[in-house]
């Protein structure tokens, strides 16, 4: 090759690092367009269905969209007007903590009752396959029934929850009041994720090696320090996929919410917010197709963030 | 990890990508191009789209809507919910695919015309019509009219005879509000329950707010009058003394009609389009008007959709002309009171009301009612959605909040400002 390289015009120094780049850049083009062709229908997809609607979104909130713009394509160009119009509206704020509330209180109950429950079925005991497939069923039913019923069971008069709360005699709580409806969701959602977590801790739970367990015996950890030392060190890259996924699911999360309460009250969640602005639905039937994109966008940066984290924290799990 | 010239460009084509395909969309968004309609042909399928999901292909209305298409010709029916049928229409029309008719809820009316999704009725060549200019003034905007109303509802104050007996309540002495609160509290002193509503935040909260905001002499123009706090107190009160369910705050008319037929609830404030199921009930369900602060019946709101023609530009000759037959052959003078009798409606005119009324001893105490009622958009036309939306959110405020004065002064307040802009 490098004969070849010597012998063309202009190459008259092989040594020279700054003519070689010149010169191999057709080996380049040759070794790399067979990558891309294999790579291209992949690409086409992502920019078709993942950068164009991003862009897309971006574009409408920067713009001003009314219900006629559907019909006329008239959309005037505001800039960053409809952000500071975001911003500066008196629910943005509240409705951010309100979010924050709702993901983390949820992800840390789900996480936790989740590895709970895996660790206790760790140790295979008779029936314990069925026992964790009825585990399942939070994940397995229709969103409309679990939410429903969740409506039901919460109801302030009759709900089955002020019954059993009654019991220990605790007044009855007004579940689905404007304060109340953000733990109320929380509770709803909690139930729904810990199936999830479940079974990915319990399959990770399984890549652990035993013979790790019966040293630590021998040298006489008890249960808790096995636990602590063993299991929850090495489970710590599933932890952080597990985290990650919720954490995006939870962050856009609508129907739960929206069929328990419509998002009212302390419900409203930036996804709930969005919906409800974007088709008119909920309290207001008035369009406000900007302002869900400019939420929409916010909620994107703030999975984008999550997502940076996850990357930091799988590299330095690497390292 | 190090950029590579290989990483930098393929970088680079995404970066370029990107920002080529948000320019275009910048520059684009134009709405699709317009064929001026070609000669007017037949249109073989008319669409048809109605709210009534709970009607299905085999029902008679259904049946009664087929038997409405022109010779050579059939109706492809589509229900959807109220809240989703503008949206839907909204989608339909950009597509140039809309339906020829459709059922639109009349507060909606307005916002449509405005977004440029219905064709004024002397496009379509259909004639104005007789409906009562109370029934009929949502349909009209800036001066043109884009919509016959179907029929009417209207809101009334339904009772369980049994209980008001037992709680020794005669139902003609409530006349105003102070003679209302009494009896419910009898009623839930003799241990049942007060009354059911519907509080569920968006229109159809609004609906049944209104005959007890209008009762209290508050106007839609300013949501934030000591009237207007006056009927937020009212039923927040009603929830803080348990007369009515604290689940109002979600249920919707359907869900508090349910309520109301286990037969514990005294009162439910509730449709027209229930009064026949209701005089079939195992217990004796009567009506009476609304009661208003003061004395005498409340102005009740006019519920029902207009048909309405969506704008076509492709054929628009033929679409219209099969709009024009379908709706002269449900909506005309002499069909009025079959349809409306197969939806539970009133007719939108009062002489053929008058003759409906009298074959239907059932509908009797619905007269002054629906002879009253006030259309919702009248005054604020396409500024009625801001004002519904502002006052759904006081009323969901003043119910959580749950008898606090301050608390419903405060929403009411908020709830003006919400409303001007």
């Amino acid at each position: 090759m490098s004969q070849t390289t010597a012998s063309m015009p202009g190459a008259t120094k092989e040594h020279a690092p700054e003519r070689r780049p010149k010169a191999s850049r057709p080996r380049l083009r040759r070794r790399h367009v067979t990558g891309l062709i294999f790579a291209a229908p992949l690409i086409v997809y992502l920019l078709l269905f993942y950068a164009y609607p991003l862009a897309v979104n971006v574009s409408m909130s920067l713009r001003r969209f009314t219900r006629a713009t559907y019909v006329t394509g008239e959309a005037p160009f505001a800039g960053a007007d409809i952000y500071k119009e975001v911003l500066a509206s008196p629910q943005f704020w509240p409705t951010v903590e309100q979010t924050a509330i709702f993901v983390v209180v949820s992800l840390v109950f789900q996480y936790t009752i989740g590895l709970a429950l895996a660790v206790f079925f760790y140790r295979n005991f008779p029936l314990s396959t069925v026992l964790r497939g009825l585990f399942l069923v939070p994940w397995l039913l229709p969103i409309i029934v679990s939410a429903t019923t969740w409506q039901w069971m919460m109801d302030a008069d009759n709900g089955i929850l002020n019954r059993f709360l009654g019991l220990f005699g605790v007044d009855p709580i007004w579940w689905l009041n404007a304060d109340n409806s953000l733990w109320a969701v929380i509770i709803a959602n909690i139930w729904l994720g810990i199936p999830f977590n479940l079974v990915i801790l319990y399959s990770g739970l399984q890549n652990i090696s035993k013979d790790l367990y019966e040293a630590a015996e021998l040298d006489g950890a008890g249960p808790w320090r096995r636990f602590w030392s063993i299991t929850f060190p090495l489970l710590r890259p599933v932890t952080a996929i597990t985290l990650l996924l919720g954490f995006v699911y939870t962050l856009k999360v609508v129907d739960i919410i929206w069929i328990m309460t419509t998002g009212t009250g302390k419900s409203q969640t930036l996804a709930t917010w969005a919906y409800g602005m974007a088709f008119g639905k909920g309290t207001s039937a008035v369009i406000k197709y900007s302002q869900a994109s400019v939420v929409g966008t916010i909620l994107l940066v703030i999975a984008l963030v999550m997502g940076l984290v996850y990357l930091a924290v799988q590299r330095r799990e690497e390292d | 990890m190090r950029t590579t010239p290989k990483v930098r460009r393929a970088t680079g084509i995404v970066f370029a990508t990107v920002v080529a395909t948000s320019l275009a969309a910048c520059g684009g968004g134009s709405a699709g191009s317009s064929s001026s309609g070609s000669a007017s042909t037949a249109v073989t399928q008319i669409g048809f789209w109605d709210p009534y999901p709970q009607y299905d292909d085999s029902s008679d209305w259904a049946k009664y809507v087929q038997a409405c298409a022109p010779s050579g010709a059939t109706i492809k029916r589509t229900t959807a919910p109220n809240t989703d049928l503008i949206n839907n229409l909204t989608t339909a029309v950009r597509e140039d695919n809309a339906p020829d008719v459709v059922f639109l809820d009349n507060p909606a009316v307005p916002e449509a015309s405005a977004s440029g999704l219905l064709a004024p009725l002397d496009t379509v060549g259909i004639a104005a019509g007789d409906a009562d200019a109370n029934l009929a003034g949502p349909g009209t905007v800036d001066g043109k009219t884009y919509g016959v109303p179907i029929g009417a509802n209207t809101l009334g104050l339904y009772y369980n005879e049994d209980i008001l007996k037992k709680a020794g309540i005669d139902p003609s002495a409530i006349t105003d509000w102070a003679s209302l609160n009494a009896a419910l509290e009898k009623v839930t002193k003799a241990g049942d329950k007060g009354i059911t509503f519907a509080g569920v935040p968006g229109e159809e909260g609004t609906f049944q707010f209104l005959p007890w905001f209008w009762g209290a002499g508050a106007n839609l123009k300013d949501i934030g009058s000591s009237q207007a706090v006056q009927a937020g107190q009212l039923v927040s009160d009603w929830v803080a003394k348990g007369y009515a369910p604290k689940s109002a705050i979600t249920d919707n008319q359907s869900a508090s009609w349910d309520q109301f037929l286990t037969g514990k609830y005294a009162f439910a404030e509730n449709g027209s389009w229930f009064a026949k199921a209701a005089a079939a009930e195992k217990f004796p369900i009567k009506m009476m008007p609304i009661p208003s602060a003061t004395g005498g019946a409340a102005p009740v709101p006019t519920g029902g959709e207009f048909g309405v023609v969506p704008v076509h530009k492709d054929n628009s000759a033929g679409h219209y002309a099969a709009a024009k037959h379908v709706i002269d052959c449900l909506l005309g003078s002499d069909k009025q009171i079959t349809t409306d009798n197969m939806l539970g409606y009133f007719t939108a005119n009062k002489t053929t009301r008058a003759q409906q009324i009298a074959a239907e001893p059932v509908y009797a105490p619905w007269t002054d009612a629906i002879n009253g009622a006030q259309g919702r958009t009248t005054d604020l036309g396409t500024d009625y959605l801001t004002t519904s939306a502002a006052l759904s959110k006081a009323e969901q405020a003043a119910l959580n909040a749950s008898g606090d004065q301050a608390k419903v002064a405060e929403a009411f307040k908020v709830a003006a400002q919400e409303a001007k802009g």
